[in-house]
């Protein structure tokens, strides 16, 4: 058994069930909704799945640091928004244009929320659940009630959730999955092999002794809270991208199903421990159920929250069952001090 | 063992907050491959000077020299640059991350990637330097204490360490621990590191030290080699008065039988127990971290029920499967861990001691609290058990641990109960508290209280027990009474057959002197 704990991590066990229970769930209503397994439906639920992983990739940094953001969601609408109108008065924007503002929006939100919570020292929660409010507000005051509309879009971006770059038998690979996909490998790597990443889980894992090893956390929480931002940013252009209507409420309540995907994917809320392939998971599942619910039972939008809500729970409290329990097997080293010649030291000094 | 230049020096430190003198013109050497002792009542200035040695707090006055040169820490970044580092008694590891990664992880050099091979590889080669076999590749979360203490000892080296500061690192080890501890210390001295030890436990210091200085009330009263101190000479120093009879044990009558256990058990942490408290009857239960005493005690209380065996209370065959029940029994527990679960340490010492008993005590019958019943319960045990505060209301998390203790022992009298069970009464609280302490247990109990005294300290354990149970492993090794027990038998029985060190017969005898 011993070979078990030395190649994979309880984490990878737990992602492991993940996608288990992904196939479990697929073949469960394949056999009770005719035409499940069809392109549409599984188009559908990738370029839903896009937009909240690139948003659950930021969130993770953040919730690796044991801090939250809440303010995702308005960010994603603000930056959708204002890049919607200023492709629309400026048709001849070139798109890398678009896609760097779109970020750089999303950067400078993230800033603001980070600055108060690594500098200004207000938790988290408070901080972002305060700017989850203004940012949906200055969306308000800015938009003057007016909607982006998808004709007035320039064509380029119109022709672009449609774009194939790949089909296998109807099922595409289309460009904002394939992206969401980079994302999720690239900040995976990043968490694993850069210093920056491990000490994210540093951080969350014993604020106070980051504190007191001298680790910058309050430089590195800043960051995550930057980088969390500019996906943010990011997503808010996909969003755009996908539903070219963009009103005031657009992506209220994203921040609930970013979180939601986070948990279920197994990333604490205490933080420390995560990877941004669970929460890759955690929102194909999510998304997967909510799509498959609709069209089985055809119950309503009102009772998919709530279904979304006790998934959070139930992740969480499987989560103290089965982790704790892995985590018990996994570790079952002894601590040996075995010096023979600091024994013969000690003796000497003892004489 | 002096060398001739200081590695480290503290010059004329003064350090005020408020109206606290906190630290008042002291000075210190410390030499490579030294072990030097710091000694003092809690609140004398120790940690102060840690948190100055570790750039937290800076001196209102004096110089730091390292090498004789004059440094300013700005921050513990600062002092881990110049290779001053601190362990402390609760370490300060990442639960989350694994061994090697909790080595290197405040490594600024170690390159843009993460090469996880090759740190693997270095945490091995530091480990073995140290004669340590410790899994590099597990989780630090569930590492016991002493392994966790390992690994940031592993971490000071790894940053080069000239200075290494630790603060009470043996509080909550168990004796094979300690001796496990003393081993790398050691090691860490013949490497030419100094060593600035603290510890409340007297023995151990003069065991390890090579030299001891003694602080009180932010002055620096003494330094003299080991040879020249004795424990009466430190606590002297300590205290600024004469203590005689540092343990005092009247010793209580046997009158009749509160609680008995029958084959006690829950399963996979402890099985078999079967022992009988007396009123009046001190039972100490010795044993390592780890041999489930704590369990037995929690057991008692409710909190972790038994699954197996009886529980009798005055001849009555008894279920306690909550706090509550074990209250109504007259059974109260107070934990060895007050910081996370012994008291709320935002609240004030009235609200902290009148917890317990508020719905049974302390309610109008609208069901409002009773504040001024709550003030005068809090201030009768203020008076009865000596708590220095200027006020009751005062905050618990500001006062000393030795004060704290006493506002925890204060809660559960104020309970009433016929059983007090307590867990490392003295852990981590000076030498006068842990008198205070051992004085009240003694009172307690001549007033026919029984008492089980869970607890790692050795002489304290033989000092305090009528009798005394030593566990090993989840079992009961034996019982014994207070004229047969000795350390070496209790050490022989809480390790089992084959002991893990030699106890010699020479050292015992001189440690079992101050009891």
């Amino acid at each position: 058994m011993n070979w078990i704990r030395r190649t994979f991590r309880p984490e990878q066990v737990r992602e492991l069930i993940l996608v288990l229970l992904i196939g479990m769930i697929f073949a469960f209503f394949s056999t009770q909704i005719t035409g499940y397994f069809s392109p549409r439906i599984f188009n559908r639920i990738t370029a839903d799945v896009a937009i909240i992983t690139v948003v659950a990739v930021g969130e993770v940094l953040v919730l690796l640091t044991r801090n939250y953001d809440l303010s995702v969601g308005s960010i994603v609408g603000v930056v959708a928004y204002v890049v919607g109108t200023l492709l629309t008065r400026n048709q001849s924007m070139p798109p890398w244009q678009a896609v760097a503002l779109a970020i750089a929006l999303g950067a400078l939100m993230g800033l603001i929320n980070g600055l108060l919570v690594s500098y200004g020292k207000v938790p988290s929660i408070i901080v972002t659940f305060g700017t989850l409010a203004i940012y949906r507000s200055i969306l308000v005051e800015i938009s003057n009630a007016k909607t982006v509309v998808t004709s007035q879009l320039p064509q380029w971006l119109l022709d672009l959730p449609g774009a194939n770059l790949m089909t296998v038998g109807g099922f595409d690979l289309r460009p904002m999955v394939l992206m969401a996909l980079i994302i999720v490998v690239v900040f995976q790597f990043i968490i694993t092999y850069l210093p920056w990443g491990r000490r994210l889980h540093a951080i969350g894992s014993n604020p106070d002794a980051a504190r007191v090893g001298g680790l910058p956390a309050q430089r590195i929480i800043l960051m995550a809270y930057i980088v969390c931002g500019s996906l943010a940013g990011l997503a808010g252009f996909m969003f755009l991208v996908r539903f070219g209507n963009i009103t005031v409420v657009a992506a209220q309540g994203m921040e609930m199903q970013v979180v939601a995907a986070a948990v279920v994917g197994g990333v604490s809320t205490n933080g420390g421990t995560g990877t941004m392939v669970g929460a890759l998971l955690g929102a194909f599942m999510i998304n997967l159920l909510q799509q498959s619910l609709l069209r089985w039972l055809q119950i309503s939008e009102f009772w998919i929250d709530a279904l979304l809500g006790a998934l959070i729970l139930l992740a969480v409290l499987i989560d103290h069952v089965i982790m704790d329990r892995l985590r018990a097997f996994w570790v079952q080293s002894e601590l040996q001090v075995t010096d023979p010649e600091s024994d013969i030291k000690e003796s000497n000094h003892a004489a | 063992m002096e060398k001739q230049t200081p590695v480290f020096q503290m010059k004329h430190i003064s350090k005020r907050f408020d109206t606290t003198q906190a630290l008042d013109d002291v000075s210190m050497d410390l030499y490579p491959g030294e072990i030097h002792a710091l000694l003092g009542e809690n609140g004398a200035g120790k940690s102060t000077l840690i948190k100055i040695m570790t750039g937290i707090y800076s001196p209102d006055e004096g110089d730091l020299l390292l090498d004789g040169k004059t440094i300013r820490l700005n921050s513990s970044v600062e002092a881990q640059d110049f290779g001053i580092a601190a362990i402390y008694q609760e370490p300060m590891v990442f639960p989350d991350l694994n061994v090697a990664e909790n080595i290197f992880i405040t490594h600024r050099s170690r390159g843009l990637l993460m090469n996880w091979g090759k740190l693997y590889e270095d945490a091995e080669a530091i480990l073995a330097k140290l004669g340590v076999k410790l899994d590099v590749r597990m989780p630090a979360r569930g590492l016991t204490l002493a392994a966790q203490q390992t690994v940031e000892i592993a971490k000071a080296i790894s940053l080069k360490v000239r200075v290494l500061i630790m603060d009470e690192p043996t509080a909550s080890l168990s004796a094979h621990e300690v001796r496990q501890l003393f081993k790398l210390t050691y090691s860490l001295r013949d490497q030419g590191v100094s060593i600035l030890f603290i510890s409340h436990r007297m023995e151990e210091i003069f065991e390890i030290a090579d030299r001891v200085t003694v602080f009180r009330d932010g002055k620096h009263i003494s330094t003299r080699p080991r040879a020249e101190v004795t424990q009466e000479s430190c606590i002297q120093d300590m205290v600024g008065r004469k203590v005689e009879d540092f343990f005092v044990k009247n010793s209580s009558p046997r009158s009749d039988l509160f609680l008995s256990a029958h084959g006690l058990g829950r399963k996979g942490v402890f099985e078999g127990l079967n022992f009988d408290v007396f009123r009046g009857e001190v039972l100490g239960f010795a044993g390592l971290v780890g041999s489930g005493r704590t369990n037995v005690g929690l057991a008692l209380f409710g909190i972790e029920p038994a699954d197996s065996g009886e529980i009798k209370v005055n001849g009555k065959l008894e279920i306690v499967r909550s706090p509550e029940q074990a209250l109504k029994l007259g059974i109260a527990y107070m934990t060895e861990d007050r910081r996370q679960i012994g008291l709320t340490m935002t609240m004030s010492i009235t609200s902290n001691i009148s917890l317990p008993m508020l719905l049974r005590q302390y309610l109008t019958r609208m069901g409002l609290v009773k504040h001024k019943a709550e003030t005068i319960t809090a201030n009768q045990f203020r008076e009865r058990l000596n708590i220095r505060t200027t006020n009751v209301e005062q905050q618990v998390g500001r006062l000393s641990g030795g004060n704290q203790q006493k506002v925890m022992l204060s809660k559960w009298l104020n309970a009433r109960p016929q059983l007090l069970i307590l867990d490392e009464p003295t852990r981590g609280i000076d030498v006068g508290a842990k008198a205070e302490v051992h004085q009240l247990i003694n009172e307690l109990a001549a007033q026919g209280l029984s008492i089980i005294m869970i607890s790692s300290d050795m002489p304290e354990v033989l000092a305090m027990s009528d009798r005394i149970l030593v566990m090993r492993e989840g079992r009961q090794m034996a019982i014994f009474n207070r004229s047969e027990a000795t350390q070496k038998k209790v050490l022989t029985a809480a390790m089992g057959a084959v002991p893990h060190f030699e106890v010699d017969d020479e050292k015992e005898s001189e440690m079992e002197k101050p009891a």
